[in-house]
């Protein structure tokens, strides 16, 4: 609680856009001193009418030199995002002016923004909630339209508005309880102990049934952990370059050139995959580069994919064979018959027969293209089959935050549901659907109105 | 005839007999004034006391050195233990109390308190000195000076009665005058007032009633006793019955809806939810078939029973109609039509957790008048606000109970915190800390409050020190008891848990379902090896209810730390004090709603401001931080009763 609101008091200020060359660039002003700033900063006494963007002359208050013409629109609180006086300013593109426009804010009191301090002041402001707050971050941050989606959704209130039904459900549960423990000599005789234990156990249910959804949410965020491996210059580098669509990993003849993994997250059919470029499999005297085979080797056991190289006019010896067969089953395996272009027939090549066979396979060329698109098809449906992109109407837990408190209202749901199993009395079983409860509001920050009596009030006929 | 006094209480109801109770016992001068001394401590609609939560507020009034335990123990004819087979911390202690004999028990116990004067009048006004009350005048013409009243006015205050729609007329009480003039008087401080309703239903001739075609309801042969200080003989007891209704009853209410103050429109008032007329159980609940009916003894001199569950407010002639249709009541008789009552409250966020109202002087509000409803919620407003009330006049520090300390506590922080939109009732679900706030341990929590507060007589104070003793040698015993596999194994068996094959410690076998410490207490009694176990026998010290209380402690140990954990994390907000003079409007980083409930509740602590409906966290966060901005430094920590002449405090003690 401390450390979240320090420094509200300032008014703070950024460029909102990526530096650079561009067209426009926004500088973007939150706080109680911004209208004060934004006046200053136009030298007129009024900005404008609120949410009407105004076109002004931008001077530095200190010798009147213009810095530019800009479009100015002002934002009163707390019809504002960050629910406080928020001033844009958008002013033209280019890495000079506005680093100026920036600087003569900061000369007029504003400190410069941390990262996602807007959007911070805006959940402390109560104009998002804690799932909101990082949806916009994954909005910002995102690299794939999958995740892109997923945020959107969330950003919509979608998640918010699950985990309130799964709230609803718990006080829903609370209050069968309380009737059976408020009101013992009503006319309808008390809900029984199978029926809350029913309610509770299908509300455990769904709470697990939201957990699940969060290895799917990693996956969106961090990406599919793929994995390239093979023998040295079998073109893993190649294929990680094509896929990354930029030279990033050095591509060499030389065996052994990639020593350490090498990733990148990139959006494959517009799901987002980690991908990792390992140093090849080969026993080697080189302590670097053992180091590295090392790192590789733990990656490909932690791996969604392993996409397996194999120069097409290779053999398929037993070494390969024997290392796609010790992978742990979780991990799914893509055989690549690499540099197609090189093999003009399949002369002379030995077809897979042990666990290579058993993969899907695929001839690639990062020279003619060949497989490409077809690889490209199938990762997602490898790495994300039958989840859909969690973004159309489905909620996803996208972090480990959110994660670990509906684990912990299933846990004590289902510690309820023990509970009263062992004849434990309602009231102390209560407790759990009370932490169960608490632990959802956590998730989203905010906490809602006991309405457990009001519940009890309209579903039952209360009262002598 | 004296006309100085420290504290003037203006009602004998149950709140009023607790305020001049507590009043006089910490040592003020204290006047009761009301218009009929014959119906002191009156209980206008049930004759009864206890009930879920309920029956735990008396016993936390009795732990606090209160009347009303002690006259329900005194006057009963019935009792249950309510939710007996639920758990320890829902059990609720219910009496049916003789109606008649309740108000002389109240009576002869109020003038056993030295300081405390009784007199017969209705208070028509206040004396005002400036912004500071300064006495009370009557309708005799007498003119009071205290420097705290106490106002407990009950459902007098402009109070309509009706019977049918035809009928509406002025009173309090059946039978009694309603007290318009000190509404006025009252409203003339500028306090905003709200209408609130309430029904009770018809009484019958029991000569008339065919009992023996009914379900009998016999009370528990239990000497429970909701005082833990007074110790008397108990009356004879008598049963209950219990009937149900049909649809011809049904019938003949919707066909008379039209007829019904409360439907035909006359009553604009709102009614609790808990307690609907059977109009309301009707209309509200048309699947519902039947309704449960009680049939509940007035006293042991008079057949008449009161017919709990058919309040109403349909004309005499509607009602004999109804009851007639009931299987049993087929000629029945009436002796006292059902009706409703509409009266005025002063809705409960104009005052302080003192029960002082905010900008009045030394006016104290309790029970009705705040917009609750129930004997015991009464008498525990009457407590808190005769306390205060004396406190103010001592020039000693105001005194609060926490959330965490009693259902008294939670029952006026949720008053003066959330405000009531119908007449409020105790519920075991509106405390948080339900495993702390139980009936057997009423006097753990609150007897060193009481004793240090200087709130208990020396009698009272001694009866606590046994009381404290008693629970001591019972816990210790417990904490020191083992038993054999032999002794034990029978025991465990009989309640379908593992038997073990060696010696166990008597507090690891009180974790298993179905082992109580009664039972471990006849396995160590059958043995008779040792001295150290606690003797049974002493009506003051009922062992079953001291061993029920350490029994709680030890098999739920670990909920009960938990609830202890979260009561401890709530304190911390409350130690975090408001400024008085914070202007919410223009805080603007709190929301508009905040702002707008901030402005009416003025909360004294973060923590009572978080609990008002429509502050969020972020509204919390925000209001921290400006206050600390303000301020330059933490919210001070509230002072204890003492410490800290004439501000606003609390005093906690572990519990």
């Amino acid at each position: 609680m401390e450390a979240l609101e320090e420094g509200l008091e300032d008014t703070i200020v950024a460029v909102a856009t990526p530096p650079g060359p561009g067209g426009l660039a926004v500088v973007r002003l939150s706080g109680p001193h911004a209208l004060a700033i934004g006046r200053a900063l136009v030298g007129t006494r009024e900005l404008g009418a609120p949410r009407v963007a105004s076109l002004f002359g931008l001077r530095d208050p200190g010798d009147g030199a213009l810095l530019d013409r800009a479009l100015v629109t002002v934002f009163p609180g707390p019809a504002s995002y960050t629910g406080e006086d928020v001033v844009e300013v958008s002013t033209h593109g280019g890495r000079v002016v506005p680093a100026r426009v920036l600087e003569v804010c900061r000369s007029l009191g504003a400190r410069q923004a941390e990262g996602g301090e807007f959007t911070r002041r805006a959940y402390l402001n109560g104009k998002l909630d804690l799932i909101q707050a990082e949806a916009v971050a994954d909005l910002v941050e995102g690299r794939s339209r999958a995740l892109q989606e997923t945020a959107l959704f969330q950003l919509e209130r979608g998640l918010s508005r699950r985990l309130g039904e799964l709230r609803d459900a718990l006080v829903q549960v609370e209050a069968l309880l309380m009737y059976h423990v408020d009101f013992p000599d009503e006319d309808e005789p008390p809900v029984g102990v199978d029926e809350v234990l029913e309610a509770a156990r299908a509300l455990e249910g769904r709470l697990a049934e939201l957990l699940a959804t969060a290895p799917q949410g990693r996956l969106l965020r961090e990406g599919a952990l793929t994995v390239l491996a093979g023998r040295p210059n079998s073109g893993k580098s190649s294929l990680f370059n094509a896929l990354l669509g930029e030279e990033r990993a050095i591509v060499t003849a030389i065996p052994g050139t990639t020593r350490d993994a090498v990733d990148a997250v990139v959006s494959v059919g517009g799901f987002p995959f980690r991908l990792v470029d390992t140093a090849g499999l080969r026993p080697s005297d080189d302590e670097v580069e053992r180091i590295g085979i090392e790192v590789a080797h733990g990656l490909q056991r932690r791996a969604e994919i392993v996409l397996f190289c194999l120069p097409a006019n290779a053999e398929c010896d037993a070494e390969s064979e024997s290392y796609v067969a010790g992978l742990p089953d979780s991990v799914k395996v893509v055989f690549l018959r690499t540099f197609s272009d090189l093999a003009r027939s399949r002369e002379g090549t030995v077809d897979a027969t042990g666990a290579l066979s058993e993969v899907p396979s695929i001839r690639t060329s990062v020279v003619s293209g060949e497989g490409m698109e077809e690889l490209q098809e199938l990762l997602p449906r490898l790495a994300f089959h039958g989840r859909g992109r969690g973004g159309a109407g489905v909620p996803v837990l996208t972090r480990e935050r959110q994660a670990e408190g509906v684990r912990q209202a299933r846990d004590e749901v289902a510690l309820f549901c023990q509970c009263l199993e062992w004849d434990v009395p309602a009231d102390v079983a209560d407790t759990h659907l009370r932490e169960a409860a608490a632990a959802l509001d956590e998730v989203v920050g905010v906490v809602p109105l006991d309405s457990v009596l009001d519940r009890v009030f309209r579903d039952f006929c209360i009262g002598k | 005839m004296k006309l100085e006094w420290d504290v003037i209480v203006v009602g004998g109801g149950h709140a009023g007999v607790e305020a001049a109770s507590a009043a006089a016992r910490l040592g003020a001068r204290t006047l009761l004034v009301t218009p009929d001394l014959g119906r002191i401590g009156q209980m206008s609609c049930n004759p009864a006391v206890g009930g879920l939560a309920k029956g735990v507020v008396a016993r936390e009034v009795d732990a606090l050195g209160g009347i009303m335990g002690r006259a329900t123990d005194a006057t009963r004819i019935h009792f249950r233990m309510l939710n007996r087979s639920r758990g320890p911390a829902v059990w609720g202690p219910r009496a049916q109390c003789d109606r008649a004999l309740y108000p002389l028990a109240v009576r002869r116990r109020l003038e056993e308190i030295p300081g405390l004067r009784l007199f017969q009048d209705s208070v028509t006004a206040l004396r005002m000195a400036g912004e500071r009350v300064g006495g009370v005048v009557t309708r005799a013409g007498l003119s009071f000076s205290a420097a705290s009243v106490v106002v407990t006015a009950g459902t007098f205050l402009r109070g309509r009665i009706h019977v049918g729609r035809e009928d509406a007329l002025e009173g309090g009480r059946a039978g009694e005058a309603a007290s318009l003039e000190l509404a006025e008087a009252l409203e003339g401080l500028g306090l905003t007032v709200g209408r609130f309703k309430t029904g009770t239903p018809p009484r019958v001739d029991g000569r008339t009633v065919d009992l023996a075609a009914l379900e009998l309801q016999p009370g528990e042969d239990w000497d429970y006793r909701f005082s833990g200080y007074e110790t008397v003989p108990f009356l004879e007891q008598r049963p209950c019955w219990i009937t149900w209704t049909g649809d011809a009853l049904k019938r003949v209410v919707e066909e008379n809806l039209p007829r019904s103050a409360l439907y035909g429109g006359e009553i604009s008032g709102r009614g609790p939810r808990y307690c609907p007329s059977i109009e309301d159980k009707v209309v509200r609940f048309p699947h519902a078939r039947r309704h449960q009916v009680f049939l509940e003894p007035e006293g042991l001199e008079t057949t008449e029973l009161y017919v709990n569950g058919l309040s109403t407010s349909l004309p005499p002639e509607v009602q004999l109609a109804f009851l007639r249709t009931v299987p049993g009541l087929e000629e029945v008789e009436i002796t006292r039509p059902g009706y409703a009552i509409e009266y005025d409250y002063f809705p409960p966020h104009q005052l302080r957790h003192s029960l002082e109202v905010k900008g009045v002087d030394g006016l104290f509000f309790a029970g009705q008048i705040n917009g609750t409803t129930g004997y015991e919620e009464a008498a525990g407003q009457g407590l808190v606000a005769g306390v205060n009330a004396a406190l103010k006049v001592q020039g000693r520090g105001s005194w609060i109970l926490g959330r965490d300390q009693a259902y008294i506590g939670v029952m006026v922080d949720d008053l003066v915190t959330r405000g009531v939109d119908e007449p409020y009732r105790l519920f075991t679900s509106r405390a948080e800390f339900r495993l702390l706030l139980r009936q057997d341990n009423a006097y753990s929590r609150l007897g060193p409050l009481a004793r240090d507060l200087g709130l208990l007589e020396g009698w009272q104070e001694e009866a606590l020190r046994a009381r404290e003793g008693a629970v001591g040698e019972v816990r210790k015993w417990l904490e020191g008891s083992r038993f054999t596999a032999a002794e034990v194994n029978p025991l465990l068996a009989s309640v379908g848990s593992p038997t073990v094959a060696e010696t166990m410690p008597g507090v690891e076998l009180l974790g298993r379902q179905g082992v109580t410490a009664p039972a471990l207490w006849a396995l160590a009694k059958e043995r008779g090896a040792s001295d150290a176990v606690p003797k049974d026998g002493n009506p003051a010290l009922p062992l079953e209810e001291l061993l029920g209380e350490v029994e709680v402690e030890v098999k739920y140990r670990g909920y009960v730390a938990k609830e202890r954990q979260r009561a401890r994390r709530l304190r911390s907000q409350e130690e975090f004090v408001l400024p008085a003079e914070i202007d919410y409007e223009g805080l603007v980083t709190l929301s508009w709603e905040a702002r707008e409930k901030l402005v009416r509740v003025r909360p004294d602590t973060l923590g009572q401001a978080g609990r008002i409906p429509g502050v969020s966290p972020a509204d919390l966060q925000n209001l921290m931080r400006e206050v600390r901005k303000h301020r330059g430094q933490p919210g001070r920590r509230r002072q204890s009763v003492g410490e800290d002449e004439g501000k606003e405090s609390v005093s906690r003690k572990a519990i």
